[in-house]
């Protein structure tokens, strides 16, 4: 793929991170093409989804495959292979395939010559072994700035088009023999929309590879459509998941020298597990609410603001007392000095803190769920809640899993990589869930007080902002030790 | 507004009177009508007139030729022989004064998108560009801004379903979802409807409930209305005409006159038994095959 590339050095500072990421050409190119396929693929992605093309799109990305290597073998740009052979294909589709119940098998006939075709032009073309590599799992940091020109322009045109013939094909998709009987050209329209998927499909192979085509053109735009029923949100929403799954993707490939495809692919079917997941959640009677009164209600939240504050405290309390006695031990010293008896008592604040806030999250969600059954409105507090909650499993399995890495990374188990790799995002997925649950938890208290005339609801939201200066307070604490010489910690992937 | 933006379709949703209403043409005239479908007879020899403004069933065993009677009169199918006029025009693709319910649908509860998109994306349905606002993208019939919502919010207020604009096509139940279709259907203010088997799907009292909204529209508009229909019992007070279609042939009239024992009998050939309780329910025995009739 990259050849000897090992990996930039993380330095925890985003400004600077990025800056260096951009002065490399080949990321600047990888960037801007993937931001291009993207933007494409989420918003024709969505029509995929409505009219339930997956297979389509899935079909036309392994016919692309038999393109490319066509090409490379009359030594050709694989990319105008690829456009030949799934417009071609595209075409034959719409003309045999009329109505929606008779497609997969005309698709899958196709699909099938398709892939044989590629497996000839293989075996004709000698050194095939990393040019298939590269079709069928994407080489988006090889993008040459040509390449990034001719997709740029390709996608203005196909975003012409779609915007052309945007009503008329949500119509068709949703209610075909309604449009055929208004008179809309029903074969034209998925024609043309056919020629639209073949033309982001070939391009989006450069980025993730034929097998892999399926995470970039279907999936953002499923999850799209369970978060929302506007058709416009819904594009927007696809259009921002595939964007970020990309953009992840890229950066977190350059920092740990592993493929992007796997990264894009990876954190675009995270944003699914998590969406589906939380529509499970959504349908489960957890969230129903309870049968109580109201009164009751108040009185959990109250004693749910008064545990959350203390543990608010205990936490800021615990985390400046550990951070102030880090300053003052020299940096040779971190990691190997005894504990202090301070720095004993702090843990013991840090952790009777995670209990306390545990217990208050508990309680929130029990008096959230309560005053549901009056009002609607307090379903979603009791819902973020819960995905404080998970938030803080996912902090503690994380963090687990990212040390395992560490600690196993000295001996010399292959395992080590893979811990380190899923225990990273799953902290900082964690830390966000934390974030947005205690966020959810902290209005719906408050706005809980001023229905109720509670000041403690109010004072405990207020409290909960304290883990945030927390989080400033150590943030800087860092950047102070970093100025005075290189820490140990937090570790850096050994590679 | 403007001489040239004058559509050819009815920019306000309501029309105060149905046009053909009373003027004598008949909605739908056919004469001596033959169809014939992948080269088979379907039915010869119909011969019927619907008035403006007239509640109808289609009913009939399945494979008769019901659904073919509805896309002829749309225009996406044509009379092998005779003569067939509808809104005294012949039958032509795109016929904006026709609303339809086909029995087919392309949506499932995986379809997630708010149920007034759908019906403004029928209003008229052939527009091009992204939306409304977009004037030069557009093709055809153009509207005042915000006509496309006032239609929609209109066509959902009279299916009474205004409060199911919002909610996702695929969260809704068999009834709901019906008055959508009815809603997208009635949105560009058509002269005539064609609902297939609506009520395929729900219970007796669902049933009743979308027929008496159904009657409502076409009371209150003048809309001549086609049903299709497997049991007629739920619209029988309701109904003007019956179009019976069983063995190839067409029978028309009013229920009374339709709904006989030697009508009916005449028309399969062999004996059928027409039954009707204290309340006036229909209930079919024998006809075609000597099965039982699903009319009841």
């Amino acid at each position: 793929m990259s050849g000897g590339w090992s990996g930039i050095p993380w330095s925890w500072n985003i400004i600077t991170d990025v800056r260096l990421l951009w002065s490399f050409e080949f990321m600047r190119n990888a960037l801007e093409a993937g931001t291009i396929i993207g933007i494409l693929a989420g918003i024709v992605g969505y029509f995929v989804v409505l009219r339930r093309s997956a297979f389509a799109s899935h079909a036309l990305g392994h016919t692309g495959f038999s393109g490319a290597a066509a090409a490379v073998l009359v030594g050709a740009q694989p990319v105008y292979g690829l456009l030949v052979f799934t417009m071609v294909t595209a075409s034959g589709m719409a003309v045999l395939g009329k109505r929606a119940s008779s497609r997969d098998v005309t698709i899958g006939t196709m699909l099938a010559f398709a892939l044989a075709l590629g497996l000839l032009f293989l075996s004709l073309y000698n050194g095939y072994a990393q040019e298939a590599y590269s079709i069928l799992f994407g080489e988006v940091l090889g993008i040459s700035s040509s390449e990034v020109a001719l997709t740029f322009w390709s996608s203005l045109g196909v975003l012409a088009v779609l915007v052309l013939i945007y009503r008329p094909l949500l119509f068709s998709s949703l209610d075909e023999d309604v449009a055929e009987a208004k008179g809309l050209p029903l074969t034209l329209l998925n024609l043309a929309f056919l020629l639209l998927l073949a033309v982001t499909i070939s391009f989006a192979v450069q980025i993730i590879g034929v097998l892999l085509i399926f995470a970039l053109m279907v999936t953002p735009a499923a999850v799209a459509v369970r978060l929302t029923s506007r058709s416009l949100s819904a594009v927007v929403v696809s259009v921002l998941l595939a964007v970020t799954g990309v953009w992840a993707g890229l950066f977190v490939s350059l920092w740990t020298n592993y493929p992007p495809s796997f990264f894009i692919v990876g954190i675009i079917f995270f944003e699914y597990v998590c969406v589906r997941g939380i529509g499970a959640l959504r349908a489960t009677a957890l969230l129903q609410g309870i049968e109580a009164p109201e009164e009751e209600g108040v009185r959990s939240l109250r004693n749910a603001a008064l545990a959350a504050s203390v543990s608010q405290v205990l936490f800021v309390g615990g985390a400046a007392v550990l951070f102030l006695s880090l300053l003052s031990v020299p940096l040779a010293a971190w990691g190997s000095s005894v504990l202090s008896g301070r720095e004993l008592g702090a843990f013991v604040a840090l952790g009777s803190a995670a209990i306390l806030g545990g217990v208050s999250s508990l309680l929130y969600f029990s008096g959230f769920r309560k005053m549901a059954t009056s009002s609607r409105e307090f379903t979603t507090p009791a819902f973020l809640t819960l995905v404080g909650l998970l938030g803080i499993g996912f902090t503690v399995g994380g963090l687990g899993l990212y040390l395992a890495g560490v600690d196993l990374a000295s001996s010399a188990y292959g395992l080590a990589p893979v811990a380190e790799l899923f225990g990273a995002p799953l902290l900082l997925l964690g830390a966000i869930f934390a974030v947005v649950g205690f966020a959810g938890q902290a209005v719906g208290g408050w706005r809980m007080g001023l229905r109720y005339r509670e000041g403690s609801l109010r004072a405990g939201a207020i409290l909960m902002i304290l883990p945030l200066v927390g989080y400033g307070v150590s943030f800087f604490g860092y950047r102070r030790a970093l100025a005075r010489g290189t820490p140990p910690g937090p570790p850096v992937p050994s590679t | 507004m403007d001489a040239d933006f004058l559509p050819s379709h009815p920019p306000v949703y309501r029309s105060a009177v149905a046009p053909l209403a009373g003027s004598g043409t008949p909605a739908i005239h056919a004469e001596r009508v033959e169809v014939r479908y992948r080269n088979k007879l379907v039915w010869r020899e119909a011969t019927f007139d619907i008035r403006a403004g007239e509640f109808v069933a289609v009913i009939g065993p399945n494979g008769a030729g019901k659904t073919t009677l509805f896309r002829m009169l749309l225009g996406l199918h044509w009379p092998s022989s005779g003569l067939l006029s509808v809104l005294g025009a012949p039958p032509h693709r795109g016929n904006y004064r026709i609303g339809y319910v086909p029995q087919r649908h392309t949506l499932d509860e995986d379809t997630h998108l708010e149920c007034e998109k759908l019906v403004r994306l029928a209003y008229p349905g052939t527009r091009w560009g992204p939306g409304q606002r977009w004037r030069p993208l557009q093709w055809g019939p153009r509207f005042h801004p915000g006509a496309e919502r006032e239609a929609a919010a209109q066509a959902l207020e009279d299916v009474g379903a205004s409060d199911l604009g919002s909610r996702s096509l695929g969260a809704l139940s068999g009834g709901e979802l019906q008055r959508i279709f009815l809603a997208e259907a009635l949105v560009g203010n058509p002269d005539m409807l064609l609902l297939d088997e609506p009520l395929s799907n729900l219970d007796l009292r669902r049933s009743r409930e979308l027929v008496e909204t159904i009657h409502g529209l076409v009371r209150a508009r003048g809309v001549t209305t086609l049903l299709v229909a497997h049991d007629i019992n739920p619209m029988i007070k309701c109904l003007n005409k019956v179009i019976y279609i069983a063995n190839g042939k067409v029978a028309v009239g009013t229920p009374d006159e339709v709904l006989t024992t030697e009508r009916l009998s005449s028309l399969y050939g062999v004996h059928v038994e027409v039954l009707r309780d204290s309340r006036g329910n229909i209930v079919i025995v024998g006809g075609e095959d000597e099965r039982g009739e699903e009319g009841a």
